[in-house]
């Protein structure tokens, strides 16, 4: 006989004073009044009574034994006595208690979840637990953890068991099995076939329990040795689960205002299920679509917005399943880059204004440099570092590319080959690179026909065709415009002509390296010869100038570049890297809890706690730094089926017959004495009184 | 105090006709205060001889029995016993406890103190019948059969609520009585100051004492039974009990330990006690019970 303990400790506490109070009730007799003659004799007869009047009464007064049976016979269906066979074991037992996402369907009887009844179960093991015996507690999901190690103290076991809850993470059982099995199968302390090694102890034969719904995938390469394992096979074959197991948002790089949503929806129970599914924006609801699936089937969901800047999304299904925490699903939308740009000139007015307009300082921060910076240290540093998304020479060039993206105003790109101690601040008048590497070897003819080089003198040109579909040509009209002076580009191979004069290509892009380079073969800002700048072209004075401007921050610099924020599943590490250094960060979540980070290396956020399904944001003195998402997307801890047989290594491990039904409860039992005792006791008082 | 009391003569006829041929019986002999039908210790008038003795100078020469003179030629005087009244005292208690039970104690000790009034009446003793406390002053000192409608109204005028202590009562009656004679007290003596002091009281008066103790059927058997809040009539005590069997047993065992030691007290005073239910008619209480334990013959 056990007692379940089904109640907590003040639940009990409160019990207890009910059952104080019936008792107090039923003690405290309503008595009648009655004259008499005399109370002398009664008196005299009492004293002796209320010396022990209260065993007394209990003891002579039938009607109160029966009400005092009553009471305690519901005192025992309180606490719900049950007989359960006593388990054999090896002596040691280790519980591996599954506490991955898919534990948490409530597909058990009374609605309870799959982890509560496997608690339950371990709960029970543990208190007809043998004083001999001894058991290990270990909680997996996509990692191990040791609850409790070795003991035959069942309330620290109980105790560690009541520590643990489930979690979101997906299954991965072999971590666990190792820690167990580290017992079972000592290892040698060093190598195998060394005759002076010893064993470092003993091998012990354990019980391996396993209280799992057993979705995870077969474990193989795993020698169980010693461990004698017991499956318990925790779950319904009937399951109703209805999950998101993708949901992104892409913005369309061609007008970033237009977004496209994406969902995959599955039925991974055993019942066609149909839904509505919601698609809300901020916590607003925004549109919603219904889902009809047969099992195992899957729909695609899309949906088509219009968001400026960030912006987080939930998509919901609005039916109730079993298991719940795949029924929501979080993507952002993250903000607008802002782009670092390097501007190095002799002094370009045009190129400060078109880069300070509003929209341009919205995304990207501009530092104007002269080209005697190339030659110094920070420089180096920079360019080797790619600090900046995007550096802009103007009538310049540096003696080395840099790992980043450039535009080159009036300036060709350098050629790959390193030209050490040299600083070419070349004008289009003297293409002395080129010149220099070329007469070299084969490989330097090669290397100018893979790289830029100017096509022709300097003459006055006039705009033939531009290539609008190019993003860096997108919104553009320049057939107005006036060029004094410009010489044609060659690209090289794998560039793109964007703007063709009737002298040639003046303005072109090509890939370097993983980076673009943009040419343009005229300058807007020419010196004269006695050093006083002019205007070599009206588009300064044009609507296209800061447009164009615009457009190559965003496609070159990647100040366009805002796509969906970045989906981790719950309990992977969040990596990301800010656009600019911060010291400290706050981590906010949608339901508004805060994490201050601090920054360690400038600009790397690490974020561990990532348990819970979310939409995430990173801001900064109140600015958004960046947006990330944790969903659970895994199909396996979807897919509720319960799995009835283990494949362990090169064991295949049938799930035990081990359930709460085994347990022969006799609290009914007493629920009825109750109600018979109730019921002669009421009997009785009639029979009195009448 | 019920209907049946008031309709129904204290004293039926029939009852009245079989008193009449009783008579009250006394353990000691009294000096009486005027010439009654009872022997007293005084050689006297009356026609019952009592010794002779030698005549000495001085006596009336009355007495003297010529007859023997005649034969002994010796002068010896005829001894007559004197015959003297007796006096007769019922003391009933009219407490409100004494106002229980069917009929009530009150009536039955109301009979019993006129019936035995009565039987004195009937012999020319000087009879009193009272209750005890301030009714009590009220009460004639009646003689002669024709006073006994003086004694039922008397009695017809005590009315239950007399609730004075069984001690205070018989003080009161002691220092207005400074005689001697039978007294027949009725109660039932649930006085919680106890009786021993009343009791006393009467017998440092050297009266002879009968002491008849009056409990209801109910007192002696109770049948009530649950869970009850006894009210004390008389000072509104109130005693909580659960009446069940062995409350039952052990207020009958705490009565006859009470009743053992009301007895045990007249017994060893030479009181004689009568213990009296009732539910037992008068006419059997006088004519048979009383007559066994000598309180008339």
């Amino acid at each position: 006989m056990s007692w379940t303990p089904t109640l907590g400790p003040w639940a009990w506490l409160l019990g207890v004073v009910l059952a104080g109070i019936i008792l107090l009730y039923f003690l405290k007799l309503r008595r009648e009044p009655m004259k008499v003659s005399s109370t002398y004799l009664w008196a005299k007869s009492i004293e002796d009574l209320h010396v022990n009047s209260l065993f007394q009464k209990l003891r002579r007064s039938l009607l109160l034994l029966l009400q005092l049976l009553v009471v305690v016979l519901a005192l025992i269906a309180v606490f719900r006595p049950s007989l359960r066979g006593e388990t054999g074991s090896e002596g040691r037992l280790v519980f591996l208690l599954d506490v991955s996402a898919s534990m948490q369907a409530k597909d058990m009887e009374d609605g309870e979840s799959r982890y509560q009844v496997a608690k339950k179960l371990i709960a029970q093991r543990i208190e007809v637990m043998q004083d001999s015996e001894t058991a290990m507690l270990l909680a997996f999901s996509d990692r191990a953890e040791t609850l409790q190690s070795f003991t035959s103290d069942r309330r620290r076991l109980l105790d560690a068991l009541e520590s643990v809850s489930v979690s979101n993470r997906s299954t991965d059982v072999m971590e666990a099995l190792r820690a167990a099995e580290g017992l079972a199968n000592p290892r040698r302390s060093s190598q195998v076939g060394d005759v002076a090694d010893a064993q470092v102890a003993d091998a012990l034969p354990a019980e391996l329990l396993i209280y799992s719904d057993g979705i995870f995938p077969n474990v193989n390469e795993f020698s169980l040795g010693n461990l004698v394992p017991t499956f318990i096979s925790i779950g319904q074959d009937r399951v109703r689960n209805l999950a998101i197991t993708a949901f992104s948002a892409e913005r369309n790089l061609e007008n970033p205002t237009e977004v496209q949503v994406f969902a995959t929806i599955e039925n991974l129970g055993t019942e066609k299920l149909e839904s509505d599914v919601t698609l809300s924006l901020g916590g607003e609801f925004l549109d919603a679509d219904r889902v009809t699936l047969d099992a195992q089937e899957q729909a695609g969901l899309s949906f088509e917005l219009s968001v400026e800047g960030s912006a987080t999304l939930e998509l919901q299904i609005d039916s109730v399943d079993h298991l719940l925490v795949d029924n929501i699903a979080y993507a952002g939308l993250a903000p607008t880059k802002m782009a670092s740009v390097l501007v190095v000139t002799e002094g370009n007015t045009p190129l400060r204004v078109g880069l300070a307009t509003e929209q341009a300082s919205r995304v990207c921060r501009a530092e104007f440099v002269s080209p005697s910076y190339l030659s110094t240290d920070n420089y180096l540093q920079r360019s080797i570092a790619g600090t900046d998304d995007l550096i802009i020479f103007d009538r310049c060039s540096p003696s080395q590319m840099p790992e980043t993206n450039t535009f080159f105003i009036g300036a060709l790109p350098t050629t790959g080959v390193l030209q050490e101690g040299s600083l070419l601040s070349g004008s289009p008048d003297e293409p002395a690179a080129i010149e220099q590497v070329g007469d070299s070897t084969n490989t330097g003819e090669e290397q100018i026909r893979n790289s830029w080089s100017w096509d022709g003198d300097p003459s006055g040109l006039v705009i033939v065709d531009l290539d609008r579909t190019h993003p860096v040509m997108r919104y553009l009209e320049l057939f107005s415009l006036l060029i004094f002076n410009g010489r044609a580009i060659n690209l090289p191979d794998g560039g793109s002509e964007l703007l063709s004069a009737d002298i040639g290509t003046v303005l072109g892009i090509a890939p370097r390296d993983g980076y673009q380079d943009v040419v343009l073969g005229f300058e807007v800002i020419s010196d004269t010869e006695d050093g006083t700048a002019q205007a070599n072209t009206n588009w300064y004075a044009e609507r296209s100038w800061p447009v164009f401007l615009l457009n190559v921050l965003r496609s070159v610099a990647g100040a366009s570049e805002v796509s969906s924020a970045n989906s981790y599943r719950p309990g992977e590490t969040m990596r990301t890297r800010l656009a600019e250094p911060r010291e400290t960060v706050t981590v906010r979540s949608t339901r508004d809890q805060e994490v201050d980070l601090a920054l360690h290396q400038g600009s790397l956020i690490e974020v561990v706690d990532t348990d819970t399904p979310g939409n995430f944001r990173i801001e900064s003195d109140g600015d958004l730094m960046d947006l990330y998402s944790i969903n659970l997307f895994a199909a396996t801890e979807s897919s509720l089926k319960p799995v009835r047989s283990l494949e362990l290594g090169y064991e295949s491990v049938t799930a035990a017959a081990v359930g709460l039904e085994d347990q022969k409860e006799y609290w009914r039992l007493a629920l009825l004495l109750m109600l018979a005792v109730l019921l002669t006791e009421w009997w009785l008082y009639s029979k009195r009184i009448a | 105090m019920n209907s049946k009391s008031r309709l129904d003569p204290l004293l039926p006829p029939e009852l009245l006709a079989r008193l009449e041929r009783l008579e009250l019986a006394s353990r000691k002999i009294f000096r009486g205060q005027l010439k009654g039908e009872r022997r007293s210790k005084r050689r006297g008038q009356s026609v019952e001889f009592h010794d002779f003795r030698s005549y000495v100078p001085g006596d009336d020469l009355r007495l003297i029995d010529w007859n023997l003179f005649a034969r002994l030629d010796q002068l010896f005087l005829k001894l007559f016993q004197e015959e003297e009244d007796l006096h007769f005292y019922a003391l009933v208690d009219a407490s409100e406890s004494m106002n229980f039970g069917d009929p009530t104690k009150l009536r039955v000790a109301k009979q019993l103190a006129s019936a035995l009034g009565y039987v004195g009446l009937c012999r020319a003793d000087r009879v009193s019948v009272q209750a005890l406390g301030p009714a009590g002053r009220r009460a004639p000192v009646l003689r002669g059969r024709s006073s006994l409608w003086k004694m039922l109204d008397y009695l017809d005028s005590v009315e239950p609520g007399e609730n004075v202590s069984l001690a205070d009562g018989v003080r009161d009656f002691s220092i207005r009585n400074a005689g001697t004679g039978v007294v027949v007290l009725i109660s039932d003596f649930l006085d919680k100051d106890g009786f021993e002091s009343a009791l006393r009281m009467l017998i440092a008066r050297r009266m002879d004492v009968y002491v008849m103790h009056l409990l209801s059927p109910e007192e002696r058997d109770p049948t009530v039974r649950g869970d009850l809040r006894l009210i004390d009539v008389e000072d509104l005590d109130s005693a909580e009990i659960t009446m069940n069997q062995f409350a039952i047993d052990k207020y009958k065992s705490t009565l006859s330990q009470f009743i053992e030691s009301i007895r045990n007290f007249c017994a060893k005073r030479s009181l004689v006690y009568v213990p009296i239910t009732t539910e037992t008619p008068v006419e059997e209480i006088v004519t048979r019970y009383l007559r066994q334990r000598g309180v008339v013959r």
